[in-house]
C-alpha cells in the first residue's frame, strides 16, 4: 500500500507557522506588558505552544521537501544543508519555548499569575527563537529564489550575523550520523520514550477516566494536578522522539505511520485547547466526589482516549510502514 | 552452550511462521501493539497510584485508588497474553537472551509489590489514609524503580539478542 505527498507543498504550506506565529505570539506578549494584560499574556503563551506543536511537521516534512528537489536543476545542495542546519537549531528553541509557554500556562491556572522566572525565560528564549527562525526562512528561501540573493553566487558562506549564528548550527551530517552512532543510543532514547508514555498514560488516561465515570468517589480538581507529569511526559517525548527521528530521517520521514501519528498529536493538541479554552475545564473543577462530569467534558475525554490510542498504535506500525510514501 | 531443538519446531509451526511473515495488520505487529498497550496502562496506573503513595496531590483520597488496580491488572494480563504471542513467534530470540530471564524476574518482583501495593490501598479504609501513606512511601517507590528496570531490560531485548530465529545469528 502506497501513500503519496508532495513533501514540497506540505513544506512550503508549513513553514509560515513557525516564523509567522512566533512574531504574532511575541509581539502580544511584549504588548500584555503595557497596562499588565493578563488575558493578552496568556493568548501569547497559548500561541507559543500551538506554534511549538506545529513546528514538529514542519521541520519533519524539510527532510521530505529536501529529497524531492535536491536533484532538480538549478537547487544547491550546499544551501539547503545551510537550511537544515539552521532549521536544526530553531527547532530545538521553539520547542524550549513551547514548554517555558506551557509551564507558564500552568503557573496561570493554578496561581493566576506566572513566576517572575517564566516571564523573563519566554522572553529571552523567544527572542532568540525569532532570531533563529527568521535565518532558517532566509535560508529556506534562498534555495528556491536566486532575486533574492545579496550577490550572483550562492551564499553558502554567511557574513554578518549569519556567520555568528552559522557558528552555533550543527553541521546537518555530523548531527545525523552523531544520533544514528549505537544501536545502544537508539535504545536508550526508545527507553525513555516508553517511560513519557507512561506517565502520559498514568496521569491523563486517570483523568479521562474519572471524567467519563469511573472512579466516581474521586473529587477531579486532585486529579488534574497530575498534569504536569503529563506535561513532563511529552516533552520527554518530542525530544526523544525526534532525536531518534533526525537519527534516520528518510526511515521516517517516507513511512505513513509517522505523519498518522504526527496527525493524531496535532488533534490532541486541539482537543486540548478544546478542553481548556472553551469553559470544559472550568466547570470540571467543580466536580466533587460523587459527582458526574458535564457530556461536553466526556466527549473531550473520549476524544482524548482514542487519539492517544492512536498515537501509540501509529507509534508502534512505524516499523512495518517504512517506505509507504513515495 | 547448544540451542535446544525444540526451539525450531516452535518457529517452524504454522502459527509462528504466519505470525512472523505475514502481511496481515494482525500479525506480528499487532501483538507488539497489545503489549504495549498493556504495559503502559499496567505501569502508567502503577505511577498514578505510585504518586499518590509518594505523597503527591494530598487533596485525592487514598481509598478509591483501589478501582484504578483493575485497569492496572487488566493491562497486566493483555501484555501477558499479548507477550505470549511474541515468545511463540520468535522462541529463539527470547529464550536464548540471558536479559529475557532478567525481564521476568524484574516483573515477577513487580508484581508481588504490587500486590502488596494493592493490599494496602484495599485497606486504607479500616486502616486510616495516614498509616496508608507512611506504609505505601517505600513500596511504591521500590514498584516505580522494578517497573522502570523491567521497561529497560524488555527495550534491551530488541537490541542484545544473540540469534534472530534457531540456527540464524543476529
Amino acid at each position: 500500500m502506497d501513500f503519496h505527498i508532495n513533501f514540497a507543498h506540505l513544506h512550503l504550506l508549513l513553514n509560515h507557522v513557525p516564523i509567522l506565529g512566533t512574531i504574532i505570539a511575541i509581539a502580544l506578549f511584549l504588548i500584555s506588558f503595557c497596562g499588565k494584560n493578563g488575558d493578552l499574556r496568556r493568548a501569547s503563551l497559548i500561541i507559543f505552544a500551538g506554534v511549538a506543536l506545529v513546528t514538529i511537521p514542519t521541520f519533519v516534512s524539510g527532510f521530505g521537501a529536501q529529497v524531492n528537489i535536491v536533484h532538480q536543476p538549478g537547487v544547491s545542495a550546499p544551501l539547503i544543508q545551510r537550511h537544515l542546519g539552521s532549521a536544526m537549531l530553531s527547532f530545538w528553541f521553539m520547542e524550549i519555548t513551547g514548554g517555558l509557554a506551557i509551564a507558564g500556562l500552568w503557573q496561570l491556572h493554578r496561581t493566576s499569575n506566572i513566576a517572575r522566572w517564566n516571564v523573563l525565560s519566554v522572553l529571552f528564549v523567544s527572542l532568540l527563537t525569532i532570531g533563529l527562525m527568521a535565518r532558517t526562512g532566509n535560508t529556506g528561501g534562498d534555495i528556491r529564489h536566486p532575486e533574492v540573493w545579496d550577490s550572483k553566487e550562492a551564499p553558502v558562506q554567511d557574513t554578518g550575523i549569519g556567520s555568528l549564528l552559522q557558528a552555533f548550527e550543527p553541521a546537518p551530517d555530523k548531527f545525523i550520523k552523531a544520533m544514528g552512532i549505537s544501536k545502544f543510543e537508539t535504545a536508550f532514547l526508545m527507553d525513555l520514550h516508553f517511560f513519557g508514555l507512561t506517565l502520559i498514560v498514568g496521569t491523563v488516561g486517570a483523568l479521562n477516566l474519572r471524567i467519563l465515570g469511573f472512579a466516581k468517589q474521586m473529587p477531579l480538581a486532585p486529579i488534574h494536578k497530575f498534569i504536569p507529569w503529563a506535561l513532563l511526559g511529552l516533552g520527554i517525548n518530542v525530544t526523544t522522539g525526534m532525536l531518534v527521528l533526525i537519527g534516520m530521517p528518510a526511515y521516517y520521514t517516507f513511512d505513513i505511520a509517522v505523519w498518522c501519528k504526527l496527525l493524531a498529536l496535532m488533534l490532541l493538541g486541539l482537543n486540548a485547547a478544546a478542553f481548556y479554552l472553551t469553559g470544559v475545564f472550568g466547570e470540571l473543577e467543580q466536580v466533587k466526589a460523587g459527582e458526574d462530569a458535564a457530556v461536553p467534558a466526556k466527549i473531550v475525554a473520549a476524544f482524548s482516549m482514542c487519539l492517544w490510542f492512536a498515537v501509540i498504535m501509529f507509534g508502534r506500525y512505524i516499523q512495518s510502514f517504512q517506505d509507504t510514501i513515495i | 552452550m547448544e540451542v535446544p531443538l525444540f526451539l525450531s519446531k516452535i518457529e517452524d509451526s504454522g502459527i509462528s511462521t504466519w505470525l512472523r511473515e505475514t502481511e496481515s495488520p494482525f500479525g506480528f505487529y499487532f501483538f507488539l501493539l497489545l503489549h504495549n498497550i498493556g504495559l503502559s496502562l499496567a505501569v502508567g496506573m502503577s505511577v498514578f497510584i505510585g504518586f499518590r503513595l509518594l505523597g503527591f496531590a494530598p487533596d485525592l483520597p487514598v481509598a478509591p485508588l483501589k478501582k484504578f488496580f483493575k485497569i492496572l491488572w487488566a493491562g497486566a494480563w493483555i501484555s501477558f497474553g499479548s507477550g505470549l504471542v511474541l515468545l511463540l513467534s520468535y522462541p529463539t530470540k527470547a529464550l536464548t537472551n540471558p536479559l529475557f530471564y532478567v525481564k521476568l524476574a524484574l516483573i515477577g518482583t513487580g508484581v508481588w509489590i504490587t500486590l502488596r501495593m494493592e493490599k494496602l490501598v484495599s485497606d486504607c479504609e479500616s486502616a486510616g489514609e495516614e498509616v496508608t501513606l507512611i506504609k505505601g512511601k517505600a513500596l511504591a517507590a521500590r514498584a516505580l524503580v522494578v517497573w522502570l528496570f523491567a521497561i529497560t531490560a524488555g527495550r534491551l531485548l530488541a537490541y542484545t539478542f544473540r540469534y534472530l530465529l534457531y540456527g540464524q545469528q543476529g
